[in-house]
């Protein structure tokens, strides 16, 4: 036992003492905060240069309604025909491409878009929503309606939904207000975070295992410990600068809800404009809430971690080199990359069956679970889950313990599926 | 003899050849023991059974009699030849980490680690990365952390590479300061020079077999088939004569200086020198005698080419 404590402090203190380690803390934050800015960063910013398309009108109606935006201008050239067009407007021309408007706008192959390198779905939808607005227009304007864009304007409309969660009583005083956006941007923020950290920890393991093998410390540490109490404590070393990590993150986000929030927002939040901003501040401002949150996501990742470190802890010590542990660490990484994709099916609905497996099987459960625990789901499913997941540990960990205590000492050439499965019969 | 650890039989192969093949050795307790032998001939992987690194196929290793346990390679000093340290780690905390491995607790570890590194004259390297040192510089530490708990038995292979001459002298005099103070040594190399120097008994392994075992006097004695060499003053023919059947010289003498000649005589075992010694100092105005033995290189190059 204590050997096992030496071993996992030397870990970690040899982990969190490196410049890395810190600068990572600092700016993983910042990092997340930016992920949850960017899709309002990508649409502000994100856009291409604009497209210039060269519009040839042969319905005579379009082209000179077309609105150029910031993403396309239209140029008119009604003179020409289209091969004309897309002769002189080829590729060296610096032209997106030619927009043909047939003379009946509805007939099949009417309307064309011929470019000059390869389409883009921006610029494709842009057009068509734009010309059907405008067929549109003609169409109600043949019926010749007075005031027709007034009318139009007045009939424009856009409905706030606002949801709550059922408590029986039906008074949205009582009732806790639910935000599928908000819900949908932690369930994002949160299983990305258990999916970088399962991986970019678990490659740690697994570097770290192979470093150890090449050097041979391990002939050295062999012959002072136990190959157990060396993976182990490689492992929970580890686990404990993922958990430290964490906490300073927890700590941050904790005070930033407790002390921050309230001072930047100190007005009454329901008198905010902007609905989107108001759950923000309401979800940031509720302290318990936020910590909460930070206990399962530190109880979720642990035990995934520990899931999945074993496994790359066997697969470092059957290999020579870090490049040759790519095929085995691939593998291992399948299940969490399979988590992801359900993980985005969570914000359909987080109470799917697919997805209710997926957050109770132990390979995808942590990263399908901490996405769906913000929509607000039984506890009896989080702790099964948890229960699972800590139970596979000790599955997983005994298995590869069993291929740990003899790949440590092969050298050579990479094991094949069928020596590792000797290993762990032997 | 008391031994402290036996070989029985060991035999060892990896697919395609024998790294071992049924090694029989007993390290007396107390000495330093070398195990020689050209590269490949399957040192290392002996050595990596003795501490439980490799599994023999069959044959027994026995330490003070018992069959040897895991736990039992908690109480050996191993230093592999290839320098097993951290390389981002600072020397000192390394050193503390490995000796607290070893049981002993910080402070302790600390105060004999102190004495070590002024001993090894790196005291100045405490904090020093290990990636940061030289091939020689980490040997040094790797050695006192091997050593710092003072096991019964040390295990250290080829530890003399990588040093220049004078730390390859400072190890050996520490190594046999170790021996001293009640420790068995085991250690391979192929440098023969520190066998002569240090080694009391050494194994000759050779493709997997050990082919030349015991005390290193007894083995040069036999190897030297009663050579000697008699530095005299008389001419060959005078020199001759005197031996009549005692012995028989081996070649003509040389000059040396002073007057002197010297030439290597062969005695047969069942002659006794003292008539040797008479008859040459009646007629040979002798000046020395003494017994020439092979050096351990010869020995070596001479028991691997199966020409012993």
């Amino acid at each position: 036992m204590n050997k096992l404590y030496l071993i996992v402090s030397r870990e970690f203190s040899e982990r969190v003492r490196k410049k890395s380690f810190i600068i990572v803390t600092l700016l993983m934050p910042l990092f997340m905060i930016g992920m949850m800015l960017a899709p309002s960063l990508i649409m502000l910013y994100g856009g291409s240069e604009q497209k210039q398309v060269v519009v040839v009108d042969r319905s005579g109606i379009v082209a000179d309604k077309l609105y150029s935006g910031p993403e396309v201008t239209f140029i008119l050239e009604d003179e020409m025909s289209k091969a004309e067009a897309c002769n002189i407007y080829n590729a060296e021309s610096g032209i997106f491409g030619v927009l043909y408007i047939g003379s009946t706008i509805e007939a099949r192959d009417s309307v064309q878009l011929i470019t000059n390198s390869s389409s883009s779905m921006a610029i494709e939808e842009n057009i068509s929503r734009q010309i059907s607005k405008i067929v549109e227009s003609e169409k109600l304007r043949a019926y010749d309606i007075e005031n027709l864009d007034e009318i139009l304007a007045s009939v424009k409309t856009d409905i706030e939904l606002s949801t709550f969660l059922n408590d029986g009583t039906g008074e949205e005083a009582t009732m806790e207000s639910t935000s599928s956006g908000m819900n949908y941007i932690l369930g994002l923020v949160l299983g990305m975070l258990l999916y970088m950290v399962i991986i970019i920890y678990g490659q740690m393991v697994l570097t770290s295992v192979v470093e150890e093998k090449a050097s041979r410390v391990i002939d050295v540490m062999v012959t002072s410990c136990t190959p157990f109490q060396l993976m182990m404590g490689k492992i929970l070393g580890i686990a404990s600068v993922a958990i430290t990590q964490i906490a300073i993150w927890a700590l941050l986000v904790i005070g930033a809800s407790k002390f921050i929030v309230p001072a930047v927002f100190a007005t009454d939040v329901t008198a905010m404009s902007d609905t989107m901003l108001q759950t923000l501040v309401g979800t940031f401002g509720d302290t318990t809430y936020i910590a909460m949150l930070f206990c399962y996501l530190l109880l979720f990742i642990v035990g995934g971690f520990l899931l999945y470190a074993s496994l790359y802890a066997a697969a470092g010590s059957a290999v020579d080199s870090v490049q040759d542990g790519q095929q085995f660490n691939t593998v291992i990484m399948l299940p969490i990359i399979f988590a992801m994709i359900v993980m985005t099916s969570v914000f359909n609905d987080p109470n799917s069956p697919m997805v209710l497996w997926a957050s109770l099987i132990p390979f995808t459960s942590p990263v399908v679970m901490i996405a769906r625990i913000p929509f607000g789901i039984p506890t009896w499913e989080i702790v099964t889950s948890l229960v699972l997941l800590y139970a596979s540990f000790i599955v997983t960990t005994w298995l590869a313990s069993r291929i740990y205590r003899v790949g440590i000492f092969m050298h050579g050439k990479r094991p094949s599926w069928a020596e590792l499965w000797r290993w762990l019969k032997s | 003899m008391d031994a402290i650890l036996k070989i029985e039989g060991v035999t060892k192969s990896y697919t395609g050849h024998v790294a071992l093949d049924d090694v029989s050795l007993e390290v007396p307790r107390g000495a330093v023991y070398g195990l020689l032998g050209p590269n490949g001939a399957g040192k290392t992987t002996l050595i990596r059974v003795i501490t439980r690194i490799t599994m023999a196929d069959s044959g027994r290793v026995l330490l003070d009699g018992k069959p040897l346990k895991a736990e039992d390679v908690y109480h050996i000093g191993y230093m592999p030849e290839e320098r097993g340290l951290y390389k981002k780690m600072r020397v000192g905390d390394q050193a503390i980490f490995f000796s607290r491995l070893k049981g002993l607790d910080r402070r302790e570890a600390e105060r004999r680690l102190r004495i070590w590194f002024d001993r090894l004259n790196i005291a100045d390297w405490w904090n020093k990365r290990v990636e940061d040192l030289s091939k020689g510089m980490a040997q040094k530490v790797q050695f006192i952390s091997t050593v710092v708990h003072e096991p019964k038995l040390l295990i250290f292979d080829e530890p003399f590479s990588g040093f220049d001459p004078i730390n390859a002298n400072l190890l050996k005099e520490e190594i046999l300061g170790l021996r001293d103070r009640g420790a068995t040594v085991i250690f391979s190399t192929h440098n023969m020079a520190s066998v002569e120097e240090i080694c009391d008994h050494i194994t000759l392994i050779n493709k997997s077999r050990n082919i030349l075992s015991g005390a290193v006097e007894d083995i040069r004695r036999a190897a030297g088939g009663n050579m000697f060499e008699v530095v005299h003053r008389a001419s060959d023919e005078v020199l001759v004569a005197a031996l009549g059947s005692h012995a028989m010289a081996v070649g003509d003498s040389c000059g040396i200086v002073g007057g002197y000649r010297s030439v290597k005589i062969h005695i047969p075992k069942d002659e006794d020198v003292r008539s040797v010694i008479a008859a040459l100092n009646d007629r040979c105005e002798l000046r020395s005698l003494r017994e020439v033995m092979p050096s351990m290189n010869d020995i070596f190059i001479r028991a691997v080419n199966g020409t012993l």
